[in-house]
């Protein structure tokens, strides 16, 4: 029942996902309603995902899996997460001349871009409001380490790791 | 000549494993990455394959649901070898994150709990915010060419924070917007 729920929870992730980050926001609601991760956990491997190699949508389903089901549930729920491309886009690639520059495609992907845009944007609050709080009161040290890893990223162009080291030995420095 | 033909298949298989577990394993974040090294390998060294061909792969493989990366390999392994091919493009591609973040998760779960470990880990999380700010800059143009698309972006927002819309629902309404609403039509996927 578990590995049903965790399957069918990740091919949902799955299917609501176009491109990279679109699939916090699914995986942060799906991961804490069913009790598998913390918020806290999510952001976790969303940086786990970022350093190391591989989609943020595979890392995810592996590292959730394990959480909720140990080693059988990673299987399932990276079966679930692969779904929509071993079904849809499997069909689809039988039909990929007619497919290409196909205006309804485009048409369907002008709708969807801007609305997953939305989705990444809600998940910067849903899950910054866990973050910054640290034993249930705001830490100041936290949202300090995030203004400034901003900074590095987009005035300075840091790579994503690097960030991530940084913050993590600011982290030991200095959140009590 | 004859060697080359005989079970010629079954190596090509092999090779497409091979090529995927090695793009799987050093590919870090980016689709770009993978398509520039799906270029070099099969378009320039094996020429196994058009250029246009890879550019249609890409375009139908970032328009469909699924993980981009590999949706692409999978247009691209049933390009090759049909579903078998596919099959095997996906699995090369997945298994070594599936192994490095087994590994990972398994170390994490051991070292968690440790108060150095606590500290760091709160530092990490305060950069998470910071970083998808980053990626939805560099996503801006791209998500929200006009005022209508910016609209529909704060819409999904605003459903996203302050109902409990399912996230399927908000997708499909894009969909549909996407479908009613014409113009912008020069904003083809090059």
């Amino acid at each position: 029942m578990l590995y049903l729920k965790l399957f069918l929870s990740f091919a949902k992730i799955g299917f609501c996902s176009f491109g990279g980050l679109s699939m916090i926001p699914l995986v942060n609601t799906e991961m804490t309603a069913n009790g598998w991760l913390t918020a806290g956990q999510v952001s976790d491997i969303v940086a786990i995902a970022e350093m190391t190699p591989g989609s943020l949508g595979v890392n995810c389903a592996t590292f959730a899996g394990i959480q909720a089901g140990g080693l059988p549930g990673s299987v399932v729920a990276v079966l679930g997460v692969l779904t929509p491309s071993l079904t849809l886009c499997l069909a689809a690639a039988a039909f990929l001349a007619k497919l290409k520059g196909s205006p309804w495609l485009e048409r369907m992907m002008r709708g969807i871009r801007p609305v997953c845009f939305g989705m990444i944007l809600s998940s910067i609050v849903s899950l910054g409001a866990s973050n910054y709080l640290v034993g249930g009161a705001v830490d100041l040290w936290t949202i300090l380490i995030g203004i400034a890893v901003l900074i590095l990223l987009l005035r300075f162009r840091w790579s994503v790791p690097a960030v991530i080291g940084l913050s993590a030995a600011l982290g030991v420095l200095l959140v009590r | 000549m004859d060697r080359k033909s005989q079970g010629r298949s079954a190596p090509r298989g092999l090779i497409l494993f091979g090529l995927f577990f090695k793009i799987g394993a050093f590919t870090f974040g980016g689709s770009w990455s993978i398509i520039s090294q799906l270029q070099q390998e099969f378009v320039e060294n094996r020429r196994w394959l058009a250029q246009e061909e890879l550019m249609d792969i890409v375009s139908v493989g970032r328009s469909l649901p699924g993980i981009m990366v590999v949706n692409i390999s999978v247009l691209f392994g049933y390009r090759m070898m049909g579903a078998v091919g596919a099959v095997l493009c996906a699995a090369g591609l997945t298994l070594p994150s599936m192994i490095v973040l087994t590994a990972v998760t398994l170390f994490y779960n051991f070292i968690r709990g440790n108060p150095y470990v606590e500290r760091a880990m709160a530092g990490v999380r305060a950069a998470v915010a910071p970083i998808i700010i980053a990626a939805a800059v560099k996503l801006r143009r791209a998500s929200l060419p006009d005022l209508v698309s910016a609209i529909l972006a704060g819409a999904a927002l605003a459903l996203c924070l302050f109902t409990r819309v399912n996230n399927i629902l908000i997708i499909l309404l894009g969909v549909a917007a996407g479908l009613i609403f014409r113009g912008g039509e020069r904003h083809a996927v090059s």
